[in-house]
């Protein structure tokens, strides 16, 4: 199995109403699956990427991410929501699948940053956007991102 | 019919997801509209599929996607689209149209071209233009900082062994921290150059940087201060780029001689008689500013305070901030004790704002400047003035107003509580020789609290207004 990408990163039909929930449930997600070793530090850091410029973008698609200290290895969380949150996208409409990129600070190679930016290029393709939306369960979820990663 | 070829470089700050998004989002309309593209990631792993010069010749346009800079000048007098990197995710698709239908201007190497061809891409002006003038002044301001906070720290050190430990006159003479003062220092006399290089380097690339380093040179052996420096810089970078117009009817086989001889000897003639001319008067300003305050040193503590802070604020180690402090010192050895002491109020609290403005609205400032407002608690704490000048370089037209109003709010309280400050320099270091040093410490925090949260607040305006603009831009 994938240690980016695991089933036990995956939650489907969340129940958040704003972006900071949003970021909660990933931080407490990274943190279960012992990606990163804080829950604040990944909040900051996801938060501090969104101060930027915003990460959603279109269709109701978000990638927050963040390179932090907290992180211990590269990882990837995934959460769809059951109500459209607002976050600032391109084309204005609520956010309903987030896709969270988690990055070690002293991540070195090159290896995992070309699968997490892989994963970006990925969600320019309409029909893969479409497979998520429509996806019922984790593991179609897996079986759509394992093409790319 | 030949297949049109467009060429695109795509990036971000972060340089994780957006650059790819955007390059996959030219590539997926590329294919649409039946163009063949290549497309250019200046992401985090630094820069993959590489524009060679082969592919730059043969393209027929390029579209830049990027927030950060992607080396522009390479793309000389190729028609060219330079728009923000939700622009490429979003619009990926009208992008490519515009250069298939020859909308797209050749670019220059003036940043004026570029705009213009924006301007008509996306219809606001001003705020490109702004947002243009913005990022020079960072690429400056960001360069500048670190000399500030390094130079500065070892001066306050060296305080610490007596505020005259550098004078070897003085019974307080170590010769380390003379050393330290003197290593500081050289980071100090270079601020204002590095500032104007950065400005120039972002205006106009290499020969910029050269251009605006000696015409910051010049503003600071002048006694031109930062603004004086702000000014070479854009000067510096806008030679260059009129230069680059002038000799661009010059035949190619002359392009090496350009870079390295025409640009360059030009350039400084150029830069250098102007700035020389301009920071001629710098010195008639200073006495002026000088003799101005001279009338006014027995009048009312508010008239007083509010002339001191104005002027020790305003310009933070240039002309008019030098006339009040060198006002203070003669005063001083006239046994004047009064007059130095809100002139000293008004040098700390810039510094101060800036501190507190970090701490109090820490959300509203990233990283870096919380750093560097930390570091000026001290650099305030010590009367080192210019720890506040990478803040108000970067907003000059909103920032300086509010140090003003600080810094006179902390010498109007210094006057009204009547502080004595026997000595010239040093800041709270200098306490227990100050007659009514309680008073005067509640003076200055007044003064840069206030100040801090004036800052905050209009840090926060701009953030939300930014936000809305971008979303603005982006939607539109």
């Amino acid at each position: 199995m994938n240690s980016i990408l695991h089933a036990n990163h995956i939650c489907l039909h969340n129940h958040s109403t704003t972006q900071s929930e949003v970021f909660q449930k990933i931080a407490e997600m990274a943190v279960a699956n012992n990606i990163a070793t804080s829950i604040e530090e990944v909040i900051k850091g996801l938060e501090n990427r969104e101060k930027e410029s915003t990460t959603g973008f279109m269709d109701g698609f978000a990638i927050p991410h963040t390179k932090s200290k907290a992180i211990k290895k590269p990882g990837i969380v995934i959460i769809s929501l059951a109500n459209g949150v607002e976050w600032n996208s391109l084309d204005g409409l609520p956010t309903k699948f987030v896709i969270s990129l988690l990055i070690p600070e002293d991540e070195g190679g090159t290896t995992h940053l070309t699968l997490l930016s892989s994963v970006s290029r990925m969600l320019m393709h309409n029909d893969i956007r479409q497979n998520l939306l429509q996806a019922k369960d984790e593991d179609s979820i897996l079986h759509e991102l394992n093409q790319v990663i | 019919m030949n297949s049109i070829k467009i060429i695109a470089a795509t990036g971000c700050p972060t340089g994780i997801a957006h650059t790819f998004m955007a390059a996959e989002a030219l590539k997926i309309a590329a294919e649409k509209l039946g163009v063949e593209i290549k497309v250019e990631t200046h992401g985090q792993v630094g820069i993959e599929n590489a524009l060679t010069k082969e592919d730059i010749r043969e393209a027929d346009g390029v579209i830049i996607a990027a927030d950060k800079d992607v080396n522009i000048e390479r793309f000389l007098g190729k028609p060219l689209l330079d728009v923000s990197v939700a622009k490429g995710i979003k619009d990926a698709e009208h992008l490519i149209q515009s250069i298939i239908d020859g909308k797209a201007t050749p670019y220059k190497a003036s940043k004026k071209a570029v705009s213009q061809a924006n301007e008509e891409f996306e219809g606001s002006a001003g705020s490109k233009i702004g947002r243009a003038i913005y990022k020079h002044l960072m690429n400056g301001v960001s360069h500048m900082l670190p000399f500030v906070v390094g130079g500065g720290v070892l001066i306050a050190i060296s305080f610490l062994f007596g505020i005259y430990s550098a004078d070897p006159d003085h019974e307080q003479y170590n010769a380390f921290a003379a050393m330290l003062k003197e290593i500081g220092g050289i980071g100090f006399s270079l601020m204002v150059p590095v500032l104007a290089a950065y400005i120039g380097d972002s205006i106009a690339k290499r020969p910029g940087l050269v251009t605006g380093f000696i015409g910051g040179s010049i503003a600071f052996a002048g006694g031109a201060g930062f603004l004086g420096g702000i000014l070479a810089g854009f000067l510096g970078g806008y030679v260059i780029v009129l230069l680059g117009i002038l000799f661009s009817k010059l035949p190619r086989s002359l392009e090496g001689l350009k870079a390295i001889f025409l640009f360059p000897v030009f350039g400084i003639l150029i830069t250098g008689i102007i700035m020389t001319l301009c920071v001629e008067p710098m010195s008639a300003v200073n006495e002026g500013m000088m003799s101005f305050l001279g009338n006014f040193k027995d009048s009312s503590p508010i008239i007083l305070g509010l002339i001191v802070g104005s002027m020790c604020a305003f310009d933070m180690g240039g002309p008019v901030n030098k006339a009040a402090y060198v006002t203070g010192t003669a005063l001083l050895a006239q046994g004047d004790l009064y007059f130095m002491a809100g002139v000293s109020a008004a040098c700390i609290t810039p510094p101060l704002v800036t501190a507190f403005a970090t701490v109090l609205f820490k959300k509203e400032f990233n990283e870096s400047e919380r750093n560097a407002g930390i570091a000026n608690f001290i650099l305030g704490s010590t009367h080192i003035t210019e720890g506040a000048i990478p803040f108000a370089a970067k907003q000059p037209l909103v920032v300086i107003p509010i140090l003003m109003v600080a810094s006179s709010i902390s010498a109007i309280m210094t006057y009204m509580f009547k502080v004595q400050v026997p000595a010239p320099h040093g800041g709270f270091l200098v306490l227990p020789v100050v007659t009514g040093a309680m008073q005067w410490v509640l003076s200055i925090l007044v003064g840069s609290i206030i100040g801090g949260v004036a800052y905050g607040l209009y840090k926060k305006r701009t953030n939300q207004k930014q936000s809305a603009m971008t979303n603005e831009t982006i939607t539109s």
